[in-house]
């Protein structure tokens, strides 16, 4: 508990700062285009390596595995919030299909 | 006063469908947070001190996946670099609450930036529209945390699959973001070097932080491509 508060104040804090920062410190500042789109592609580039590093897991061995329900889950799931464009339908239906691959694995 | 009771109404208005949406955004997170053993209540609370989105979904993913916390929180740094960004640009709209404008940062993020630089462009620099739609999806944000929380912790996450729902979240915040060559190319050379990464070392902790630091520089060059041709 007291482990998770400290993270949380942490988070919190580091957060915050980015934040204010950019209100106080970078406000009226040039900066370059370049270093704005940088900024703006980062988080796809999380994104995309947190769900590689769940479809693609270690295995006992020491080799990498692909787990076929994570992968069918993402797939069905990016199709719908690309089809319908809704995301806690697209969540379900992602799910659905990662458990009914599991079930029939 | 008046004034202050249409940009009340304008705020409530323009901010109420983001606020559903970010609803559904903190509802998955507070199921996901008690995945990871999370209470309801620091769930929640990181919901309260934190306020953002991504940053609380990441950490929670990368702390399900068995990250150290050091790495959670450079991820965390670098997925708040543009935070720095929506602050620059914002300052001037927010200027007039004066010592006011260290409680208003608190409020910025993606959905808010949208919302306020369209009325800063309207209107000029307007901090109380600002505060109202931040307030609104903060409340929206801490008891859709708060719901999410409640009803993971009553849930088995293998027999109902929420152990899937980390990617599958990922996966549907990624795709409608992926529009554009730059944006494409940054996404598929962030799956060729976590794959590497990922294939060097097994379980390697630092594959999510290289991979963010490096993979912009793809949509980067594309970018520029795209401006010569």
């Amino acid at each position: 508990m007291i482990n998770q508060l400290l993270f949380i104040g942490v988070l919190a804090a580091v957060t915050y700062a980015s934040r204010l920062l950019g209100l106080t410190v970078m406000a009226g500042r040039n900066l370059s285009p370049a270093v704005r789109l940088y900024f703006n592609y980062v988080p796809a580039a999380i994104m995309v390596a947190l769900i590689i590093k769940q479809i693609f897991v270690p295995s006992g061995g020491g080799h990498l595995v692909v787990s076929l329900p994570v992968l069918a889950a993402c797939l069905a799931g990016a199709a719908a919030i690309k089809l319908i464009k809704k995301f806690l339908p697209s969540i379900v239906i992602g799910i659905a299909t990662g458990l009914l691959v599991r079930f029939l694995l | 006063m008046n004034r202050n009771k249409g940009t009340f109404k304008k705020a409530c208005v323009e901010a109420l469908p983001l606020a559903i949406a970010i609803a559904a955004y903190g509802m998955s997170y507070g199921v996901l947070a008690t995945q990871v053993h999370f209470s309801v209540l620091t769930a929640v609370l990181m919901s309260v001190f934190v306020f953002s989105g991504s940053a609380q979904l990441v950490a929670v993913a990368m702390l399900a996946g068995g990250a150290g916390v050091l790495s959670v929180l450079l991820t965390v740094v670098l997925l708040n670099l543009r935070n720095l960004l929506y602050g620059a640009a914002l300052a001037e709209g927010l200027a007039p609450a004066k010592r006011w404008t260290h409680v208003l940062a608190f409020g910025i993020s993606d959905e808010p930036f949208v919302l306020a630089s369209a009325r800063f462009k309207m209107v000029g620099p307007d901090p109380y529209y600002f505060a109202v739609v931040a307030g609104i999806f903060y409340i929206a944000w801490i008891f859709a945390a708060l719901f999410g929380a409640l009803i993971g912790g009553q849930m088995d996450p293998q027999k109902w699959g929420l152990d899937l729902a980390f990617p599958v979240t990922f996966a549907a915040l990624l795709v409608p973001g992926l529009k554009g060559k730059p944006v494409i190319g940054t996404a598929v050379t962030a799956v060729f070097l976590s794959l590497v990464f990922e294939w060097i070392r097994p379980g390697n902790e630092l594959t999510i932080i290289l991979t963010g630091l490096i993979a912009p520089l793809a949509g980067l060059c594309i970018h520029r491509r795209e401006l010569r041709d």
